[in-house]
């Protein structure tokens, strides 16, 4: 028996509040709005930039994060678009509050096409990252992340911050290590619109950290862990 | 032309003129007594604040409920829907129906049957929906095969549908009666006087509480005090209202008047029910000053079928009207 009554975790917020919340949930239409982004961005991909992937295999049951190296707004909906329809719901880009949660407008398109939530990225707040934590192991979701906290202004990858590991470290939830090519030359920051460049994606195989401690050496080891395994993806020269 | 022939119907009976007359009175009343109070310093801030913002909202609140009732009969049964929906919205957020994403699709669509059915005058399919809708709200997640959490699911969505649906969807069925606007208007207005009177008359007699378990506030004086003044109201309003028919007599008028007030007393105590099961203080935020949508409409939702058939065995509704008009 499962008889539990449980409000929505954002529940009692105003609007505006409610889209920036990282406690958001969304009921069906969400799902619907969801799904209606996800199939553009599917069809884009395909079209505009012949996505390959390689790596499909490895990626987990959830609960499970996903990292990879960033170099374009072309990241995170790449790494989305390749993970199952069933996950719709589940998975969460953590977008930076201050570039994609400034106004409702930016904030309505993350909420409700994007499905992020919002972290601070200067002075992140520990019980932010506690709140993520704690929904990832317990509502078993699926959070995609750039470890390097901003993207890359040359397109050569940046050194991963410890950020990841307060999230994973001591617990048994994988982390999924990506490499995405071609999305500098696609979108770089600095570009407005993006050219017709083909997008190659590589998913490595889990990595664990259950034998890390949850305290400041285990986040390094875990972010020094994460961006060994993403260079090891860059260099891997296998054609897709 | 056009205009002036739509204002006459909209007004054909006086008591139509008077509830909006009063009601567009009270808003105005309620502005200049708040004024001369904060004019003479009688109100601190932060309730000065609380109450223009829960008379802006009474201000909004007030046109979207009489414009509809007075522009015909598709706008009542539309704006219930609406009403309907957004109840359900609020509920599934607060009780965690809303992660059950196909269930919720269910009932929302038995929603909307039973509005379409109010729509269509179509009694049978509007009383069949009770039984049909559960039937397939408790059949809909099988074939997902996942029983953990199945008897939660289909009691609050069951539960949601008759609320939201089935009773509720009773509102806009009376507008299939050629004469529903004053009596729609009636039920609007008791439902509010026995609100007021309810926590005015406690407030002022005091004494034993009601329920203390499931409302804190509510005094046994004030839901007494709620339903001899509801009761008198409504008798003296349905006199005109039902004049020429059965109910015209005495006793069955103040029947009305108790059933609106005890159903209305029991909608309000319903939600705190709820509210206090789940441990929350309002359904939610959309009206600044009242708190959600249910915290306004939550005693309407028992009234409405209580009513609608007490005077449907009286009188009847809309029995000289065409039925099954759409299909």
């Amino acid at each position: 028996m499962d008889w539990k009554l449980r409000p929505a975790g954002d529940f009692g917020l105003s609007p505006r509040e409610r889209l920036a919340s990282l406690r958001r949930e969304l009921g069906f239409l969400g799902t619907a709005t969801h799904w209606c982004w996800r199939q553009f961005v599917r069809l884009y991909l395909r079209c505009f930039h012949g996505l390959r992937v390689m790596g499909r295999e490895h990626l987990p049951e959830p609960p499970f994060v996903m990292i990879a190296n960033h170099a374009s707004h072309l990241d995170t909906l790449t790494l989305a678009s390749v993970l199952p329809l069933a996950l719709i719901d589940r998975v969460h880009p953590i977008a930076a509050e201050d570039t994609f949660f400034t106004s409702f407008a930016t904030s309505a398109f993350a909420a409700f096409a994007v499905n992020a939530l919002p972290l601070r990225r200067r002075a992140t707040k520990r019980a932010d990252l506690a709140t993520l934590r704690a929904r990832l192991l317990e509502e078993e979701l699926v959070f995609i992340l750039f470890p390097e906290g901003t993207r890359s202004r040359d397109g050569s990858m940046a050194s991963f911050k410890p950020g990841i590991g307060a999230l994973v470290a001591g617990s048994e939830v994988p982390v999924v290590p990506c490499y995405l090519e071609g999305a500098f030359a696609a979108l770089p920051p600095h570009r407005r619109w993006p050219r017709p460049t083909r997008l190659k994606l590589r998913i490595g195989p889990p990595l664990a950290f259950g034998d890390l401690a949850n305290d400041r050496g285990g986040w390094a080891g875990v972010a020094a862990r994460c961006e060994t395994a993403v260079r090891a993806l860059a260099l891997d020269d296998r054609r897709i | 032309m056009a205009l002036a022939s739509t204002w006459s119907v909209a007004f054909a009976h006086p008591v139509t003129g008077w509830i909006v007359l009063g009601a567009v009175g009270a808003l105005a009343l309620g502005a200049v007594i708040i004024a001369v109070l904060s004019a003479a310093g009688r109100l601190a801030p932060a309730l000065r604040r609380e109450l223009w913002l829960r008379l802006g909202s009474w201000c909004l609140l007030v046109p979207a409920i009489i414009l509809p009732i007075l522009a015909g009969r598709v706008w009542v049964i539309a704006a219930v829907t609406l009403l309907g929906l957004a109840c359900l919205g609020e509920y599934g957020r607060a009780t965690g129906l809303f992660r059950e994403r196909f269930t919720t699709l269910v009932v929302v669509l038995g929603i909307l049957a039973v509005n379409l059915a109010a729509l269509d005058h179509w009694y049978g399919f509007f009383v069949a929906l009770m039984p049909l809708s559960s039937g397939i709200i408790a059949v809909a997640s099988i074939p997902f095969d996942e029983p953990r959490g199945y008897v939660q699911r289909v009691a609050l969505a069951v539960f949601a549908f008759f609320l939201f649906g089935a009773a509720l969807g009773h509102l806009g069925y009376i507008a299939n009666d050629a004469n529903y606007r004053p009596l729609i208007l009636l039920l609007l207005l008791a439902v509010g006087i026995n609100d007021v009177a309810a926590y005015v008359v406690g407030k002022t007699l005091g004494g034993p509480k009601l329920l203390p378990g499931t409302s804190p506030n509510k005094t046994v004086s004030g839901a007494l005090g709620a339903l001899a003044i509801t009761t008198v109201v409504v008798t003296l309003l349905a006199e005109p209202i039902f004049a020429g028919t059965r109910m015209e007599a005495l006793p069955l008028r103040i029947g009305l008047g108790v059933i609106v007030s005890v159903a209305g007393q029991f909608g309000d105590l319903m939600l705190s029910s709820i509210k206090r099961d789940i441990g929350i203080k309002d359904m939610g935020v959309a009206i600044p000053g009242h708190g959600g949508v249910l915290d306004r409409f939550n005693s309407l939702l028992l009234v409405a079928p209580a009513v609608f058939h007490y005077v449907g065995y009286i009188v009847g509704f809309g029995l000289d009207q065409p039925t099954r008009i759409l299909f």
